[in-house]
């Protein structure tokens, strides 16, 4: 079936992406809350937070290289203080794949948090629960379905992510080559194309399930909310 | 205990500007036309919204200032607000599991006080209006608040279904000890519930004080609708069934004898005395009767005033029509 070439390409993808997703939830979830908010500044905070979609992602890539390289300013630091380098690493594919999926888990929870009822809050509030609380309680598991479906979107797209992957984290295999950057490299090779159209239709496949089981799950759990 | 409030604020061209008391033993009605401020000022109460200047206090304990989950004061919306997420035992219990230990009723007590008892497990989601609105109540209740606001809470109901909720606030309110401030602009529904009154016009307070005299002053009867000009009785005075803290007895509904009736349809006939014949704009005349059980008042023609030769000082005989009971 799959040849073990495959499965090391599939194992680091699905670790990127993985763990880019659960990194980045928290921070997305607290800027999307903000963003659902109305305060000043929101419309320069919602630009910055959406730059990796605008800008290409060989230039988020290069940003990234210039910040977390061996001689950047968040480089030096963590390579000093934790002896921790990113660029060209595991970790680094995860901080490039982060960075450019965290927009679209912002936008898809920012509108969960949006749609969500504010005449709830209300109520919650008079029955003596604090900021807080109503956040936890009531704000949070409304937003549930939004939150589930933005994360899967993320997955799905941060398995795909090519281009701030290659330039912050490299292409190498077993540590940073992820489906696509597989794919690059075998297209590269003379005869490569039967193994890339292998690998493009994992790519596929894994995409295609990833959206329609996002699609399903935020269903069945709006259904429960709506009645 | 007592609530009292004094607050000012300016929203567009709106002023409202309103001192306000609420005793603790009491059901206090807000009465007023809609866009009088009634839900303005109970949203200021509740800290949900801000005013300009306030000075909220329980007791001697100051409000103002205090964010809303501080207050422990209870609202109760128009639209019931139940969390869609939770079952209704759930609702309930969010607010009792936030309630001080020493004054929360039981969650099961709660339930069957509000006949929801059996639908402790459902989703909230697929309830009826009227399951929606006692499901509220309980919550409310469970939150074991110092004093309970509603606006008008029964704003969906109709008829029977009106008057039985209005009998669950005041069974609600004997039975817990709760204090409440409703929210109504229906003068039939604040007869029924105040035993206090405060009456809004244009974000002022124009009449305030026990139901019985507040609702006697020219300012709250100016208030009302031309049909709705009345006087509230109690219901024993009237040999009525009615449930509710008084009657309101429309002076439309309540025919002038100058000579003691005899066979009559009328259930009630008051003896007493004119107090005042006061012409009105559509050239009725409005007569002021003292009886042995408060005054009344009757509209008639000014042909029948005159006929009956009604003046102050004259004997008259008020007969209350039964369908007013």
């Amino acid at each position: 079936m799959l040849s073990a070439v495959e499965i090391q390409v599939l194992s680091t993808s699905f670790s990127v992406a993985f763990w880019a997703v659960f990194l980045s939830l928290p921070p997305a979830i607290a800027m999307a809350f903000l963003l659902s908010r109305h305060f000043s500044g929101k419309l320069a905070l919602d630009g910055l937070v959406h730059l990796p979609v605008i800008l290409p992602p060989v230039l988020t890539g290069f940003l990234l290289l210039l910040l977390f390289g061996r001689r950047g300013p968040i480089g030096v630091f963590l390579e000093q203080a934790f002896g921790v380098h990113l660029a060209f690493t595991r970790q680094g594919a995860i901080l490039a794949t982060a960075v450019m999926t965290f927009p679209l888990l912002v936008r898809a929870i920012r509108i969960a948090f949006e749609a969500a009822d504010a005449r709830l809050f209300a109520a919650a509030a008079v029955l003596r629960a604090s900021p807080a609380d109503r956040f936890l309680t009531i704000a949070l598991p409304l937003a549930a379905p939004g939150i589930l479906a933005g994360a899967v979107t993320a997955f799905a797209a941060g398995m795909g992510e090519f281009g701030a992957v290659i330039t912050f984290a490299a292409n190498i295999p077993g540590r940073t080559q992820t489906l696509p950057l597989a794919i690059y490299s075998v297209m590269q090779q003379p005869g490569g194309e039967a193994q890339a159209l292998r690998l493009a239709l994992m790519s596929f496949i894994l995409a295609m399930a990833g959206l329609v089981g996002a699609e399903l799950l935020q269903r069945r759990m709006l259904r429960r909310l709506r009645g | 205990m007592t609530l009292s409030a004094d607050m000012q604020l300016q929203l567009g061209s709106f002023r409202l500007a309103a001192k306000i008391t609420a005793p603790g033993n009491a059901i206090t009605v807000l009465f007023g036309p809609s866009g009088s401020g009634k839900s303005t000022l109970l949203s200021i109460l509740a800290g949900l919204r801000p005013a300009d200047d306030d000075d909220i206090r329980l007791n001697d304990h100051r409000l103002s200032g205090l964010p809303p989950h501080q207050r422990g004061l209870g609202l109760v919306f128009q639209d019931a607000r139940l969390f869609p997420h939770l079952t209704v035992r759930q609702n309930i219990a969010y607010a009792w599991s936030r309630a001080p230990r020493e004054k929360r009723p039981g969650i099961e007590a709660v339930a069957k006080f509000f006949d929801i008892d059996k639908q402790l497990d459902r989703p909230v989601t697929n309830l009826s209006g009227g399951e929606k609105s006692r499901v509220a109540l309980a919550r409310a209740v469970a939150a074991a608040p110092d004093f309970l606001l509603l606006d008008e809470p029964f704003a969906a109901l109709d008829g029977a279904r009106r008057r039985a909720f209005i009998q669950v606030l005041m069974d609600m309110h004997r039975n817990y000890h709760l204090p409440m401030i409703v929210v109504t602009h229906n003068i039939d529904d604040a007869a029924a519930l105040a035993s206090h009154l405060v009456a809004l016009k244009e974000g002022k307070v124009v009449a305030q004080g026990t139901f019985t005299d507040a609702s006697r002053a020219p300012q709250f009867q100016a208030l009302l609708d031309s049909a709705d000009v009345g006087t509230a009785m109690p219901p024993s005075s009237l040999r009525s069934s009615h449930g509710g803290q008084s009657l309101w007895i429309r002076a439309d509904q309540v025919l002038l004898a100058a000579e003691e009736p005899r066979a009559v349809s009328a259930r009630n006939v008051l003896a007493g005395e004119v107090r005042a014949v006061t012409a009105q704009d559509d050239g009725s005349r409005l007569v002021e009767l003292e009886t042995e059980r408060g005054p009344v008042l009757s509209r008639i023609t000014p042909e029948a005033a005159r006929d009956l030769g009604l003046e102050r000082g004259k004997k008259a005989w008020a007969l209350v029509k039964a369908h007013a009971l």
